[in-house]
């Protein structure tokens, strides 16, 4: 019943998410989503990040389809945003998870599973992928959060959904809760497919994120994969004697960017991989060290300065 | 679109409020259109003849009060069941239409599962028109229903009163049919209207309710005799229902033969 939509069509088939100058107004003072340029490669994890109220759940919104862009334009697997050829290959779930309160999380599943056309079979699967199947008889409205999150999940994965949209899906969950909610993710990015998660906590989603974007005030402020963002501002603290000297040394070196006293440790920026070099050349002049070792720069410190603190 | 009806129809039949909705809908046939009638009409008081009067004077008053009574009871009889069904419907049965229409549309906002659904894949429109057809479905279910349950009471009463038992033309009762569920489908209309345009169930019912019982009422319960006033009436849900409910009986019931209907 799906449209068996060839996987290589499309422009720019690596793209399964483009928006580009994507922009959400709320009357003349509110502006959601400014010119939001955003990219979503295929087989990725996406973690879309930025503090409440910065405009994620607008952005994921247009992006299905639920509300009109106010300008700029967005393009899922390759159709307008909506569009059923593209619907039928995108799993969401957006904001809490809504569902009939009267009836049970299976039959939920099941009325979902007939509007999107797909064989009622998928129902008990995805119910066993979230390990919902146990009490998937009763009642949504007496479903925990957690529960609920789990059958949102549920509902965005019957379509066997090349791209999975998750937006908040940790909110409500205690920590085991939460690495259930990871260990699903995994399982469907090993199976090959793309996932978008927004978060307002990196530590939720930095685990399994390839690359993440981080949004403010509706700007999308960094774009960074996980290897840039734990690499790119490391460096090197040394216990160094006499440290003036080994300041001075370090900072003539030709690898290091910059060089201060942090401490009592001198800090160096520099690219980790480059240790030996530095380590070398601190020697060499006659410095003694006495410790060397990597910054591990703690990755919700970095997204605490790219969102100005404003992350809860 | 067919998968989507489906998905309405399992939401539909699995609702608490559509069974009690349904339950209210019979219990107002019942109760309210035969068992009660039926009651009144039965104990009317008898007509006071003055002691004094010529005897032919007492056994003609007794004959009118019987008739008259008889003309009132003849209105249960399943003779005129569709006719008095169909009226039944354009009153009372409006409302609850209404309400229906209200909670179809307006709890999925309530409850944020419009967006669940459409992330699913039906698309707005299909989405829609799934929903109304599953609406007209349940409205056609509840005219049917109430039909059926109005042949059963005119049996009853009927069979109580020893009348003799005639149905009306098939025609009349396809007719009455078709009629009961347009003017469902206006009311329940009204309710997906305002549920829509409000995006909540609860103030739809309310204005809806507010409107068919006073609104209506005050407007042309209003002494003004002017004629373009007067011919506005035309354009007024309730007052549109009454004249094809009407137009069933002219205005007044068959009155089966009265000799027949004695024993
Ligand atoms: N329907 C709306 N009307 C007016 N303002 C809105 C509406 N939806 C969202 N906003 C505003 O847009 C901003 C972004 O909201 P949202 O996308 O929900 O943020 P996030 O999901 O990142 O927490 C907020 O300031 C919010 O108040
Ligand atoms: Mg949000």
């Amino acid at each position: 019943m799906i449209p068996e939509t060839s996987q290589t069509d499309g422009r720019d088939d690596a793209l399964l998410v483009e928006t580009s100058g994507l922009t959400k107004r709320y009357g003349a003072r509110i502006t959601a989503v400014d010119d939001l340029d955003l990219s979503v490669r295929r087989g990725e994890v996406y973690g879309f990040l930025g503090p409440n109220g910065a405009g994620k759940t607008t952005t994921l919104r247009m992006i299905l389809g639920l509300i009109k862009p106010s300008s700029g334009t967005a393009t899922v697997l390759g159709e307008a945003p909506g569009a059923p050829a593209g619907l039928a290959r995108v799993g969401a779930l957006v904001e809490s998870p809504a569902f009939y309160p009267y009836l049970s999380g299976r039959d939920n599943l099941r009325v979902m599973a007939r509007y999107s056309g797909v064989a009622p079979s998928r129902v008990e699967e995805v119910l066993q992928q979230v390990e919902l199947s146990g009490r998937a008889g009763d009642r949504f409205k007496k479903y925990s959060l957690g529960m609920k999150q789990r059958l949102g999940v549920a509902a965005a994965l019957l379509k066997d959904p090349e791209l999975l949209i998750l937006d908040e899906p940790a909110n409500g969950l205690d920590p085991k809760g939460m690495a259930d909610m990871r260990a699903i993710i995994r399982g469907v990015r090993e199976e090959g497919k793309t996932v978008l998660i927004s978060s307002h906590l990196l530590g939720e989603v930095e685990q399994i994120c390839d690359r993440i974007g981080v949004i403010l005030r509706g700007k999308l402020v960094a774009e960074r994969t996980m290897e840039e963002l734990r690499g790119r501002e490391g460096g090197l603290l040394v216990r160094a004697e006499p440290l003036e000297e080994a300041t001075r040394v370090a900072q003539d070196l030709p690898e290091v960017e910059e060089a201060q006293v942090a401490d009592g440790m001198l800090r160096i920026t520099v690219d980790p991989a480059r240790a030996a070099e530095v380590n070398a050349g601190l020697v060499n002049a006659g410095v003694r060290v006495s410790e060397l070792r990597m910054v591990e720069r703690s990755l919700e410190e970095m997204f605490l300065e790219l969102t100005g603190g404003e992350t809860v | 679109m067919g998968a989507s009806f489906m998905a309405e129809l399992l939401k539909l039949y699995k609702r608490p409020a559509v069974w009690v909705l349904t339950a209210i809908w019979l219990a107002f046939v019942v109760l309210f259109a035969y068992a009660l009638p039926y009651a009144f009409f039965a104990n009317l008081p008898e007509p006071e003849v003055p002691e004094d009067a010529p005897p032919e004077m007492q056994s003609k008053m007794q004959t009118q009060s019987e008739a008259a009574s008889e003309q009132l009871m003849s209105q249960l009889y399943p003779e005129n069941m569709a006719a008095y069904v169909l009226s039944g419907i354009s009153g009372t049965g409006g409302t609850l239409a209404l309400i229906l229409g209200a909670l179809f549309v307006g709890s999925e906002y309530g409850w944020g599962t419009l967006k669940t659904v459409l992330s699913q894949r039906p698309g707005r429109l299909t989405a829609f028109f799934a929903k109304m057809l599953a609406l007209g479905a349940a409205l056609a279910l509840f005219v049917l229903l109430a039909f059926v349950a109005g042949a059963i009471c005119s049996l009853v009463v009927a069979g109580i009163q020893g009348a003799a038992v005639g149905w009306p033309p098939l025609a009349q009762l396809l007719e009455g049919l078709g009629a009961g569920a347009v003017i469902l489908a206006v009311w329940a209309a009204l309710g997906v209207f305002l549920a829509t345009l409000f995006r909540s169930t609860a103030l739809a019912i309310g204005l809806g309710l507010f409107y068919a019982l006073a609104l209506e009422g005050i407007v042309f319960g209003l002494p003004i005799p002017n004629e373009s006033f007067q011919d506005a009436r035309q354009f007024f849900l309730g007052q549109n229902s009454g004249f094809l409910a009407d137009s069933f009986t002219g205005g007044s019931y068959n009155s089966p033969s009265r000799h027949q209907a004695r024993t």
